[in-house]
């Protein structure tokens, strides 16, 4: 539907994009996620070629944020993160010794590490997040440890829709087993969230490079992840920089 | 601090399917957190799930401030909030 660059017209869109397109977006997204310094880590594009077999498919890689300490996370959950690790040690103490300097160090503030990858879905047409979350001493964080710390509304949604929220998937590029947040439902939000936007309104056209910002809004919440909003209403304003070309 | 306790009008706008609101459009203190704005549909609309956006193409996050999102995202002294009751996932 979309050729090269550019825009895709609102009233004909389901909200899906290419994996060209995609590539635009993220590097747009990246670009201006960087140059913001929010704080946070920064995006980059893994180039990731999967051989002659998957010559279809034009991505050739994806967007990958890592290190990620969520803030909420060492502040709000202390309690809970403190626990997490005495569990954990306690089941090592069983079976081989007891070390009271790790011991000690558990206690501590225990501060979880999030990695972020965004991944283009040739059978959706939408990016997917995948993400993992392991302890300062790389100890891998399963969902039910995450839980206690994703904020209230994504544990309820956890409950609500249990597999077709967040569930344990193969990586597509790292073929592990990473975290993933289910993409059905993307293209139909990413229509919805651009249909009353002031640009596409008046021009009636969808700029693609524009496309990450608004999903990842959805997305950064699941998290408790709290973005200055400055990375969305300067989303907005570039439209003036965009040729439209509907 | 006279700003933080500014009221804000919130004018509720229903997209998709979703069912048109008596009362569209209402004051919230400023220094209420989004959470509420969308607790009060999911209860007008007996809606566990709720998809909830502002106009810029930017789905809040619940804790973030209404005068926040005003002060960002307002226009002509309200803030829009769309809301529409497909489910984000699954």
């Amino acid at each position: 539907m979309s050729s090269d660059k550019a825009i895709i017209n609102i009233s004909t869109w389901d909200g899906t994009i290419t994996s060209t397109d995609f590539y635009v977006a993220a590097s747009n997204f990246a670009e201006q996620w960087n140059n913001l310094d929010l704080g946070f880590p920064h995006w980059s594009w893994i180039n990731c070629p999967k051989g002659p077999l998957f010559a279809a498919s034009k991505v050739e890689g994806y967007l990958s944020l890592e290190n990620m300490i969520l803030p909420g996370s060492t502040e709000e959950d202390r309690n809970h993160c403190g626990l997490a690790g005495i569990e954990d040690l306690s089941c090592a103490n069983e079976d081989v010794y007891t070390d009271t300097a790790i011991l000690v160090q558990k206690h501590s503030q225990e501060r979880h590490h999030y990695d972020f990858h965004v991944v283009y879905s040739s059978s959706f047409r939408v990016p997917v997040l995948y993400f993992r979350a392991y302890c300062s001493d790389g100890e891998p964080l399963a969902i039910e440890d995450l839980e206690k710390e994703f904020p209230a509304y994504t544990t309820q949604e956890l409950a609500i829709s249990k597999w077709t929220f967040i569930t344990q998937e193969e990586h597509p590029y790292l073929n592990r087993p990473w975290y993933t947040l289910h993409p059905c439902g993307t293209g139909d939000w990413m229509k919805l969230l651009f249909s009353n936007e002031p640009s596409v309104v008046s021009q009636g056209g969808v700029a693609v490079e524009k496309y990450l910002i608004p999903w990842f809004s959805v997305i950064c919440p699941i998290f408790g992840l709290k973005i200055p909003l400055k990375l969305f209403v300067n989303a907005s304003n570039k439209s003036e920089n965009v040729s439209y070309v509907t | 601090m006279a700003s933080d306790s500014r009221k804000v009008i919130v004018h509720l706008r229903a997209t998709g399917d979703a069912p048109i609101l008596k009362q569209a459009k209402f004051k919230i203190a400023g220094t209420d957190k989004f959470i509420k704005v969308i607790d009060f549909l999911r209860r007008q609309l007996h809606r566990e799930t709720l998809f909830v956006y502002v106009n810029s193409a930017f789905s809040p996050n619940p804790d973030e401030l209404v005068i926040d999102l005003y002060n960002n995202f307002g226009f002509d002294g309200k803030l829009v909030v769309n809301y529409a009751c497909s489910m984000a996932w699954g």
